[in-house]
């Protein structure tokens, strides 16, 4: 019997493995997103199968080990072998040592391999939405029907077979298998909806399998982490680690309740299934289902409206009634249904940019540091400066505009609710194109001069009633509570609002520059001022001291008049003497007395050279 | 016994839910419903309520979602009269206005797929209409000068006389310029033009600034030649007088003429005289004459 649960594991691994080559062939043929899942996860079952076939092997040779020895022990007596230490059991240490190191290894692999497999599509899904190809979906459909067939088959047997015989390293395979089976089902139903009425269905289902193998990864997860405080009670069979309840759950859905009875048993070493508590859930379970659903059921009954918001009730598809704020009643659902709308609250969205959490968060917000993802609108742009054309001499006749980017908020309001909701599938988006044509409508039309300075607070005003009108006539029931041109500049890109600053900047050099001047001016005419003075003062004490000196001279003069006439060469010779002596007090006098000789003075009258022109260095010059 | 009793009644609940799911339908107030029987479309409801029909295989239904459903088309670059090029999209406000023919036209009444056809609709008479406009029907500082409305009215005919010659089960409730725009390689053009505008501006402030402090200092040292210009005359002026008023003393002089030049040339030779001065003399001049007039030495004799 052993003999043909190995081959029974053997067999399940050939057809899971063939399986998944095939799957996975299908999947490429045909560009399914939910066969690419469904192939992931057969890979998964192909791991499985092969390790626990592996371990049953392995538990096969001990067996065989065990047999061989007890017959030696039986024909040869005790003694021989009753000092059994670790090297006389090769083929069980081999056992040990696989379910010490390499089964956990393996655990930890597959749940690597499980996450990254759920995330990793999940991703490639959300990029890739449609990529079947359409004409060989129906192939495709069929193949898989056939591999969830040959699958359930093969699995239904396995299971049935470790159930009954208690052969607990075939269960991992088996579940896998079976649970194979239904995830093959599956990517054939979401091929065929695909192709016929429900195109996203093949999308779909790759994310529900993408979120069933990131349950078997938290599974696994979980599994190791309990396995380190799950306690050890001796002679009791090890489960295999890579063994997954939600594998065998979605395979048996049946097996619910024993799979958590086992699971609990499993987990703390006694039998909580049979607990009072447990066999009484399992008795009444339909009867628990039955009032819950009950209790599901009047709990449509009773809504609740909260501050601010209003409600309208269909009563069978139709228009019944709107509710306020408050507690009402209405028949179960699906007689009646609910939808509800926040009225009272103000709501806002945003046109010209998309708010991010950073430039929210900004304290300082300037033209040239992006504020969040800005949009740029055209503008009317009355020129600054008259361009003249080179040859014409005329001004040029393209259209001026310019490049703005605003940022401007709309809050409103829902005034009447079933207008909002009967008249258009997404008011909301409705109401933004709206309100982003009456925008770039007003800047098309506006001058970016204007807009930039005197005009922005009319151009919220206008704004406002120009998105109310377009609401009002198209009734979306919207009230425009406001608009607000908060952030307008031109654009950040390319340095333009730089420039506009930089226009800010050079206006301020210019007062600076004429500023200096007039100090500089105010500096030049007092310094001439007091030049003037001076020079004035200095001729008027010039003047005085020429008319003092020389009357003073005059007035010497008659007094020397009488003295000279009195001894005309001696006063003559008296005053040359004195003046002579007076003068010539500083000046180098050589006096030549000798008459007869030939001798020649040479006198050096050349000015003496500066003692630090003697000191220059020399440098080699070119 | 009590248990016994509970089964059928629950078995009985689940019949009835089943068979109202099965037999009934309900058409919501939005929803426009198209009952098909063996896949052939045989009813359109409109009218919200409930309704009874016979179960799927017999008939089927297709519901829509009858307001106003909102499009878009591409933000494509349109050629315009003037042989500009602009960047335009266009928003749309359509309804299913025949739910069977919806279905017919369009495979298993996919919304995807007739948003698909009508944006390429919409994109066909966007180029066409635009074709017949200007640059400055659509950006103009002078507001009475744009043409919006006239080309949302232009697109909606044309797209109106596409839907009505191929009856798509579609109406049109409305259309708008969402947005308009210029390509990136026109758009870096225009901020090169707001860039040069905003140069000149600069210039014209920065060396206006230089020229006007120019002016101004010209201006002051203008004020300052004329103040020193006025100030020297008034020195040489006053100098004169100075002169004038000392030339009364002249007369004094005149009493001795050449006892006043001797004291003029005394003063000339002071003033003339400084430590650089060398001066040569022999023994005729006084005072060094006085050497002349010394007692020969004995040796000398």
């Amino acid at each position: 019997m052993d003999r043909s649960i190995q081959k029974n594991g053997l067999v399940n691994l050939a057809l899971v493995l063939v399986i998944f080559l095939a799957g996975f062939a299908v999947t490429v043929f045909a560009g399914s997103l939910a066969g690419q899942a469904a192939a992931v996860f057969l890979g998964l079952a192909v791991l499985v199968t092969f390790v626990s076939w592996f371990q049953m092997r392995l538990e096969e040779n001990e067996r065989l080990e065990k047999l061989e020895l007890d017959e030696l022990a039986r024909s040869r007596g005790s003694s021989l072998f009753e000092a059994r230490d670790s090297g006389s059991f090769p083929a069980r240490n081999a056992r040990e040592q696989f379910e010490k190191y390499f089964v956990p290894g393996f655990a930890i692999l597959l749940l690597a391999l499980e996450a990254g497999g759920a995330w990793l599509l999940w991703h490639w899904s959300g990029k890739n939405p449609a990529p079947l190809k359409a004409a060989n979906a129906t192939v495709a459909v069929s193949l898989f029907a056939i591999f969830a067939l040959l699958l359930f088959l093969f699995g239904r047997f396995s299971v049935t077979i470790a159930r009954l015989e208690n052969h607990r390293l075939l269960r991992p395979g088996a579940s896998f298998l079976l649970a194979g089976a239904y995830v093959c089902a599956f990517a054939a139903l979401g091929i065929a909806g695909a192709e016929t009425k429900y195109p996203n269905a093949d999308f779909w289902v790759a994310r529900g399998l993408c979120v069933l193998l990131g349950l078997l990864a938290v599974e696994n997860l979980l599994t190791l982490l309990l396995e380190i405080y799950r306690p050890r009670v001796k002679g009791k069979v090890v489960r295999p680690l890579y063994e997954s309840r939600v594998a065998g759950i979605l395979a048996q859905p049946e097996s619910l309740f024993t799979a958590a009875a086992q699971t609990l048993d499993y987990q703390f070493g006694f039998k909580v299934s049979e607990t009072w508590f447990f066999q009484a859930c399992k008795k009444n379970l339909l009867a628990l289902l039955l009032v819950q659903f009950a209790v599901l059921l009047l709990s449509t009954t009773v809504v609740f409206v909260d501050a601010g918001e209003q409600a309208v009730l269909e009563h069978y598809g139709k228009l019944a009634r709107i509710f306020g704020p408050g507690v009402h009643f209405k028949l179960p659902w699906p007689a009646d249904k609910i939808y509800r709308f926040r009225t009272e609250q103000i709501q806002s969205f945003a046109v010209g940019y998309t708010p991010d959490a950073e430039s929210e968060a900004a304290k300082v917000l300037l033209w040239t540091v992006p504020h969040a993802k800005e949009q740029n609108f055209l503008v009317g742009n009355r020129p600054q400066v008259t361009v003249a054309d080179a040859d014409t001499n005329d001004t040029a006749s393209t259209t001026p505009m310019g490049l703005i980017t605003v940022s401007i908020p709309v809050q409103f309001q829902i005034t009447n609710v079933t207008d909002w909701f009967y008249k258009n599938s997404t008011p909301e988006d409705l109401l933004q194109s709206l309100a982003t044509r009456e925008v770039v409508c007003y800047l098309a039309g506006s001058d970016l001069n204007d807009i930039l300075s005197h005009g922005r607070l009319e151009a919220a005003a206008v704004l406002r009633d120009r998105i109310q009108t377009a609401a009002d006539k198209r009734r979306l029931g919207v009230k425009i509570v406001f608009v607000g041109l908060q952030d307008i500049h031109p654009p950040t890109a390319s340095d333009v609002a730089a420039t506009y600053e930089n226009v800010v900047g050079a206006e301020q050099t210019r007062l600076a520059t004429i500023l200096g001047a007039q100090s500089d001016a105010i500096r030049t005419n007092l310094l001439a001022g007091s030049a003037a003075f001076t020079l004035t003062n200095i001729a008027d004490a010039n003047r005085v001291r020429l008319v003092t000196s020389k009357f003073a001279e005059a007035a010497l003069f008659t007094n020397q008049i009488p003295a000279f006439a009195a001894a005309p060469s001696v006063y003559r010779e008296r005053l040359y003497l004195q003046n002579f002596a007076a003068a010539t007090l500083n000046a180098r006098k050589y006096v030549l007395l000798a008459t007869n000789t030939q001798d020649v003075l040479i006198f050096d009258l050349e000015d003496k050279v500066r003692a630090d022109l003697m000191n220059l260095p020399i440098t080699n010059s070119p | 016994m009590k248990k016994k009793a509970i089964t059928p009644l629950i078995a009985a609940v689940l019949l009835v839910i089943f068979v109202l799911l099965l037999f009934t339908f309900q058409v919501p107030q939005s929803q426009v419903v198209v009952v098909s029987t063996f896949l052939k479309p045989t009813d359109t409801i409109t009218n919200a309520g409930l309704y009874v029909k016979w179960p799927w295989p017999v008939q089927s239904l297709t519901r829509f979602d009858q307001r106003v459903q909102i499009s878009e088309d591409k933000f494509s670059e349109t050629y315009l009269a003037d042989h500009s090029i602009l960047l335009a999209n266009l928003f749309v406000g359509w309804r299913i206005s025949d739910g069977r023919q919806f279905m017919n036209v369009f495979k298993n009444g996919s919304t995807a797929s007739a948003q698909q056809q009508l944006e390429q609709i919409l994109r066909s008479a966007k180029l066409a209409v635009f074709a017949h406009y200007g640059l400055s029907d659509f950006v103009n500082s002078d507001a009475t000068q744009l043409k919006f409305n006239e080309v949302e009215k232009d697109i909606q005919a044309s797209v109106d006389k596409e839907l009505a010659q191929n009856n798509y089960g579609i109406r049109i409730e409305f259309l708008g310029i969402k947005q308009i725009g210029l390509p990136d390689s026109v758009t870096k053009t225009v901020f090169g033009r707001m860039k040069a505008e905003r140069t000149i501006l600069i210039n014209t402030a920065q060396y206006g600034g230089e020229a006007d402090a120019a002016k101004i200092r010209a201006a002051a040292e203008r004020q300052a030649a004329d103040v020193l210009a006025n100030a020297q005359a008034d020195a040489t002026r006053i100098e004169g007088e100075g002169q004038a008023e000392a030339a009364k003393t002249l007369a004094v002089f005149q009493q001795n003429p050449d006892l006043a030049v001797f004291q003029l040339e005394l003063a000339a030779l002071k003033s003339s005289m400084n430590k650089n001065t060398t001066l040569f003399f022999d023994e005729t001049k006084p005072p060094f004459d006085i050497f002349r007039k010394l007692p020969a030495s004995p040796e000398t004799k």
